[in-house]
């Protein structure tokens, strides 16, 4: 390397053969195109809406739409000790959440990766089960169960202990956290799981071999080891809680506990709409979302690091838990019982009857499948059905497509700047979903292209949201595919389009299906950005129950509405638990066959 | 059969440094020859060998494959990998895990665009190709169920399938356990010569080169360094990177005294050496004396006349099996000396060496 003149040889750089892609190539190539495409769509979907937002925000609020640039959103959106309480509520109930369910998760987690408790995979059915579960219909559930006045939980424990008044109260910040808990909860089980699932036992048995003690060991070595996990899952909740909407909205509001997400709701549905001061109070929401995302991403990549340390010859070992083996599964079958199996069971009770009903204590009636055959007969609902369906069928079929040619391009034809479109696809993760409706509303409202009160604009939000999911699903499928698969197939003569269909398609099928299903499901679940969003005659599944709650139907029959919207997707998610084993059992039998 | 003509490839190494990974390559090859490109890792081998497949697009150069002109970066002619004709074997043998052996081998007969197959074509070129490489019977296997052997046999068979112009092998032998890979090695170069179709086989094994090969082009930092038949780059290496890639060499320091043709006597710290010139060497310039392990001789006298000769004091033995290594101290640095276990030594032995002058190498320094 004399001089510095001489070209640097690989070998002395030591980096792998990867090609530098579309080094000095046209860019009216085919792929270069196709990328191209991508960018400006995906690009179009993140962008469009936030630059909207902005604007918005610095603008005046004329009531006819944006004016000239100033402040004054900000100066009153952040001018009274309104938002300092929002500002509080906010962290609490987020960071209430993050520790409840960390503690919650944390603990299921436990039990099933590190103990030989029976029933282990029991479980994580029952955590999936809860994916299955509209957010909105469990708080719904919680109200039932216990609000100080028509709890029926309440009920039972003033008429045990001849109590005047409820003991418990779901219409507080306790409360609030706690619905939200008992349905994010099984998140953090899935989180923490595999990272205590490749712990290695064998580093707490060094720390015992070299004069540790047993209460030593689990602050000196195994929280430590966790701590990326336990970090990430924090973050991912809390994040969470602060974009939770339907909480807040059902139990928060009449409590007067505002956060951010229903503020900024309320403020676009005010007469007159306040656009500016919803976008000022967004910005720092946003703001929030964008570091708690920040740090999250960070956390994982340690995660990953701390991950590859196990590496070879690692042995599961479970702790023996001898006679306590069934006390704790007992107690893990309760958690979930009293967190998932309550507000459920209220729901379904609730739906035979009438009339407030109250399980195991007092009959309202006779039960009777009247309310379903109210609901089944109930044009709304059924007009809703149909427009949930057909966004959530569209959505997820447009963002399969869309995320397959994404992250085929990202990793292989243009795989060093491939980071960039990842990056791209993945920003919407940090965007609260009440933030991407109003946003989209905003946009939408200033564009001159007509889709505003049309099923389009939900489609865009919603393929805005779940972008992130499908590139998640569909560029980690990729990576599982090895390049030489392909370079081969175009080597025995297969053009680009005979390598998608012959090669990637059939391997990838079961990754795009899983994809598939699972943006499915969060579509149909909808809610927090669709409220923005509906018009008269695009009611969806999330916006017409919020309705009927709201609006006074009765108890039975919105409860009739909630089971019908829970039993198809509790098929729906048991099916897409099938496709993943199938799939990880695949993996796995590849990757026995290439160590054999 | 083909040519590649001053190949050039670049790759963007973080810091955008520019890296030449193929650095103005030229190679033609004859029909029904075995080509190996051996190099350490890095130095450019697999991304001529991708270049040559259209894997990899050049910067700069042409490349003709059977009088056909695939890549001409100057004019801009760049035929997709689909269309150049060729089979290939890669390092992860890329059996499709959701197809059978059947289906694996059928695919290029399938895709084809020269001409339609019929099935029952489809039916018989496949047969042919599996009985090949031994594997007639496995057809309606799941190629996941297949042992490592097995998978490359199947990619050697897909390779072959279409009776392609050249055959491109990526290290293929490499994933196979020390046993299998002797093995293959034979059955490899039946298998070539029994076809006779031109092949390019990348490696930086170079036992794998030496025994498979009709020639071999040493690569280093992107460049060709050296060519020739395994026995003359294993006796005549060019360079001290060559003699110390290709098998392992001793070389002692010295300075060019006498040289008349092809011959020189070289001055070096343990006396002079009779030494062969692989090129045109000045007197009076340094050099380097390379002579391998195998070619010198321990005696516990002096030998006799017409040997170059050193002493030493052996410091190290392993004992191989077939031959016994030592590591002799010769004052200033060690020797490494390979003989047959009949002859003994102990550890510690005063030692006289002796190295015919034909088996010693003078090379620039």
């Amino acid at each position: 390397m004399s001089g510095g003149t001489e070209p640097l040889t690989v070998a002395q750089v030591g980096l792998d053969r990867r090609p530098s892609g579309a080094t000095g190539a046209s860019i009216l190539r085919p792929r270069n195109l196709a990328l191209i495409a991508c960018i400006v769509i995906a690009g179009w979907l993140v962008f469009v809406p936030l630059a909207a937002l902005f604007y918005t925000a610095f603008t005046e609020d004329t009531g006819l739409g944006p004016g000239p640039a100033s402040l004054q959103n900000f100066v009153e959106a952040y001018s009274s000790w309104h938002v300092a309480r929002l500002f509080g509520n906010s962290l609490i109930f987020a960071g209430g959440t993050a520790l409840v369910t960390l503690v919650m998760g944390g603990l299921v987690a436990w039990v099933v990766e590190r103990t030989d408790a029976p029933c282990g995979s029991l479980f994580h059915a029952l955590a999936l089960l809860s994916f299955a579960i509209p957010g909105l219909l469990t708080a719904m559930a919680w109200i039932l169960v216990l609000s100080p006045n028509i709890g029926w939980v309440n009920a039972l424990i003033k008429s045990a202990f001849g109590l005047k008044d409820g003991p418990l109260s779901i219409y507080s910040m306790g409360g609030m956290i706690w619905a939200l808990s008992s349905h994010y909860f099984p998140l953090a089980y899935l989180t923490l799981g595999p990272a205590l699932r490749v712990l290695d036992v064998r580093m707490e048995e060094a720390a015992l071999v070299s004069g540790a003690r047993y209460w030593q060991v689990m602050p000196k070595i195994t929280l430590p080891l966790l701590r990326p996990a336990i970090l990430s899952t924090v973050l991912l909740l809390f994040m969470l809680g602060m974009s939770s909407y339907e909480v807040p909205r059902l139990i928060g509001r009449p409590a007067r506990i505002d956060v951010f997400t229903t503020d900024i709701q309320a403020a676009t549905h005010s007469a007159p709409p306040e656009f500016g001061i919803a976008s000022a109070l967004s910005f720092t929401l946003l703001c929030i979302c964008i570091v708690a995302v920040f740090f999250y991403r960070r956390s994982t990549r340690n995660a990953e690091a701390f991950a590859t340390i196990t590496g070879k010859g690692y042995m599961p070992t479970r702790i023996k838990l001898r006679q306590w083996r069934w006390p704790v599964t007992l107690a893990t079958f309760l958690l979930f019982a009293i967190s998932l199996g309550l507000p459920l069971l209220t729901l379904v009770w609730q739906s035979f009857y009438r009339n407030l009903a109250q399980p195991f204590v007092g009959s309202a009636g006779l039960a009777s499948w009247e309310n379903y055959q109210f609901i089944l007969h109930y044009p709304i609902f059924v007009d809703a059905v149909k427009t949930s369906v057909l966004l959530a069928v569209m959505a997820a079929t447009i963002i399969v497509l869309l995320t397959f040619v994404m992250a085929w391009i990202a990793l292989r034809a243009v795989p060093r700047s491939g980071w960039a479109l990842d990056s791209l696809a993945f920003t919407p993760v940090a965007i609260p979903h009440v933030i991407i409706g109003a946003s989209v509303l905003f946009a939408y409202l200033m564009l001159p292209i007509p889709v505003y009160n049309t099923i389009w604009i939900l489609l865009i939000a919603y393929v805005t949201m779940y972008l992130p999911y499908g590139m998640r699903f569909i560029s980690s499928g990729l990576t599982q595919i090895h390049k030489e698969l392909e370079e081969s197939a175009e080597v025995s003569g297969a053009r680009v389009r005979q390598v998608f269909l012959r090669i990637l398609l059939p391997l990838l099928l079961p990754v795009l299906l899983a994809a598939w299903i699972y943006i499915f499901v969060l579509a149909v679940r909808e809610l927090s950005a669709s409220v923005f969003l509906v018009g008269p005659g695009t009611h969806v599944l999330g916006t017409i129950s919020l309705t009927m709650w709201e609006e006074g139907g009765s108890y039975g029959a919105v409860s009739a509405l909630g089971v019908i919207q829970i039993m198809p997707l509790i098929v729906i998610v048991a099916a897409l638990r099938w496709i993943e084993l199938r799939v990880q059992r695949r993996a796995a039998a590849a990757a026995a066959e290439a160590t054999a | 059969m083909f040519a590649i003509d001053q190949l050039r490839k670049t790759f963007k190494a973080p810091g955008n440094v520019t890296v030449n990974a193929v650095d103005g390559i030229s190679l033609d090859v004859e029909t029904g020859k075995l080509i190996t490109l051996l190099g350490p890792s890095g130095c450019g081998k697999t991304t001529t060998l991708r270049c040559l497949a259209g894997l990899e697009r050049p910067e700069a150069g042409r490349i003709v494959i059977a009088g056909e002109t695939v890549c001409d970066v100057e004019n801009g002619v760049f035929v997709p990998p689909s269309d150049r004709g060729i089979g290939m074997v890669f390092q992860s043998y890329a059996i499709w895990p959701h197809m059978t052996v059947f289906e694996n081998v059928a695919f290029p007969l399938r895709v084809a665009r020269e001409r339609k197959y019929s099935s029952a074509e489809i039916k018989d070129k496949v047969a042919r190709a599996l009985d090949m490489v031994r594997m007639s019977g496995y057809e309606n296997r799941p190629s996941t169920q297949l042992s490592g052997g097995q998978q490359q046999r199947l990619a050697f068979a897909r390779g072959l399938v279409r009776e392609p112009k050249i055959l491109l092998l990526d290290e293929p032998l490499s994933n196979l356990d020390a046993k299998l890979r002797e093995q293959m090695r034979v059955e490899l170069k039946r298998l070539q010569k029994g076809l006779g179709v031109t092949t390019v086989y990348v490696t930086h094994d170079q036992s794998e080169a030496l025994a498979l090969s009709d020639e071999i082009a040493v690569f280093n930092a992107g460049r060709i360094i050296q060519r020739g038949s395994p026995q003359e780059i294993y006796r005549h290496p060019k360079s001290q990177f060559v003699a110390d890639f290709i098998g392992s060499a001793n070389f002692l320091k010295g300075m060019v005294k006498e040289a008349a043709g092809e011959t020189a006597l070289v001055e070096t710290p343990h006396g002079v050496f009779r030494c062969n010139l692989g090129q045109t060497i000045a007197v009076g310039q340094s050099v380097l004396v390379s002579a391998r392990p195998e070619d010198f001789v321990l005696y516990d006298k002096p030998p006799g006349e017409g040997l170059n000769v050193l002493a030493g004091r052996i410091v190290h033995r392993v004992f191989l099996g077939e031959v016994v290594d030592y590591l002799i101290d010769i004052g200033e640095g060690e020797i490494r000396v390979r003989v047959k276990p009949e002859f003994d030594f102990r550890i510690g032995q005063k030692v006289h060496i002796g190295v015919a002058p034909q088996k010693c190498v003078a090379l620039p320094s």
